[in-house]
């Protein structure tokens, strides 16, 4: 009786922890601090999430290197922005992975807003979609069913890892409306170091403009800062804005020019050290910044 | 011309002293403040309606922060009248509201201008209701 209780207990033992053990979590990289975060909230303890993109680096000046290239060869899943957020290196990325990998370029099953580009008449796709809340939280149901998708046996936990995420994004985004509210609407006029709150303002009735285009790494030309000095005075705009990734030089000589004020430090292009280190805060650091700012 | 050096030169650095303030006034940075918005918004009277499918009903109106209107409502229409700006790009009146009821309710707020042109929005809630209503004409 106690051998064979013994040689059942054994049993059981070879056929289930060899099998646990099997059951690895799902690894995922990240070319996205915001995506990041999402894939952390939605995939628990489930899935190890690499961030090749760090909290307050400049997405747009980001270059792919052989140990992140490593990492995301190593990983199940590769989540990127999109929305041409990663043109610069997307080719020699696809190329390198393994057929094994899955790619998910999020921004890309997402809404687009597009913007002429300064030279020529090529519209130019916006990629900065997290800056929208109501953007973020179909980003988290992307990255939801792309988990539920890939490893199925965790889908319970996916999916009411993600609804919980996705409860606290409703109440930022509710959150974020009543303090713009406090903003009269004619006073909505949004002016940042590159354009990237277009789907920001969409949300919450701003209109914008910035010093830069859409990436950073254009510098702006004497003509469009003349005209948009002009335009600060002619509507009467109170402040304007740095961001936490570039330089303030331009900014604060065209402070001086219009006569309008430094309103603080944005987080353009996702999470960064501070405020910023999570989603939500990087938000309500954002629309404080500017409410308080412009009122 | 004559005259002690001295009083020529006083004569000299008080000319130049003349000629800095234009020079001065001519090179200076403006450090003006920023122009006031071209369009300025004189405060229109509007009138506000709010009719509700459940009553006892008590809610709150606020605009630019401030509370604009506060009530228990006990009949399913009320109404009054507001001085308010009203730019031509809207403006946004959060509400909250809550019925004594736990069923599916609704609370539609009528805004009219005093050209008569009239702004409908509806807010609907369970017990409680919180929105930020965006009124603008067409």
């Amino acid at each position: 009786m106690g051998l064979r209780f013994t040689l059942r207990a054994l049993l059981v033992c070879f056929l289930v922890f060899p099998t646990a053990k099997l059951q690895a979590e799902m690894k995922v990289a990240c070319f996205s601090t915001v995506l990041s975060e999402i894939a952390q909230k939605v995939g628990g303890k489930n899935v190890t999430v690499t961030s090749l993109i760090k909290p307050g680096q400049d997405p747009h000046e980001y270059e792919l290197t052989p140990g992140d290239l490593s990492a995301a060869t190593a990983s199940d899943l590769v989540i990127l922005s999109g929305k041409g957020m990663e043109v610069s290196y997307l080719r020699n990325l696809r190329d390198a992975l393994p057929k094994r990998v899955q790619v998910l370029e999020v921004g890309d099953q997402l809404p687009s807003l597009s913007k002429k580009a300064e030279e020529g008449n090529e519209m130019t796709q916006d990629p900065h979609w997290w800056n929208s809340v109501s953007d973020t939280e179909k980003a988290t149901m992307i990255v939801r069913d792309a988990f539920v998708h890939l490893d199925g046996q965790h889908a319970a936990d996916y999916q009411a890892a993600a609804q919980a995420y996705l409860n606290s994004l409703q109440e930022l985004d509710s959150w974020a409306r009543r303090k713009i509210a406090e903003l009269p609407r004619n006073q909505r006029k949004l002016v940042t170091s590159h354009d990237a709150f277009q789907y920001f303002a969409k949300d919450y009735g701003f209109q914008i403009d910035s010093i830069e285009g859409l990436t950073t790494d254009q510098e702006p030309s004497v003509s469009h800062v003349t005209a948009l000095i002009a335009e600060i005075k002619k509507e009467g705009v109170k402040a304007i804005f740095l961001e936490n990734t570039l330089n303030p030089k331009v900014s604060v000589e065209i402070t001086r020019e219009s006569g309008a004020k430094i309103g603080g430090s944005l987080y353009a292009d996702g999470l960064g050290p501070g405020d910023g280190e999570t989603y939500a805060g990087m938000v309500r650091h954002n629309v404080t910044t500017i409410v308080d700012a412009l009122k | 011309m004559r005259g002690s050096p001295l009083a020529q030169t006083v004569l000299v650095v008080a000319v130049l002293l003349l000629l800095l303030i234009p020079l001065h006034r001519l090179t200076q940075r403006e450090q003006r403040p920023p122009e006031q918005p071209v369009v300025s918004v004189a405060p229109k009277q509007l009138h506000l309606a709010i009719r509700t499918t459940a009553v006892p009903v008590r809610f709150e109106i606020t605009f630019l922060g401030k509370t604009l209107w506060a009530e228990e409502a006990l009949t399913p229409e009320v109404a009054k009248e507001f001085d308010l700006d009203f730019p031509k790009e809207g403006i946004d009146l959060v509400v909250d509201a809550t019925w004594e009821t736990k069923a599916l309710a609704a609370m539609e707020i009528t805004l009219s201008l005093p050209d008569g042109t009239a702004i409908h929005k509806t807010l609907w809630g369970q017990g409680t209701a919180n929105e930020v209503l965006t009124f603008q004409e067409q």
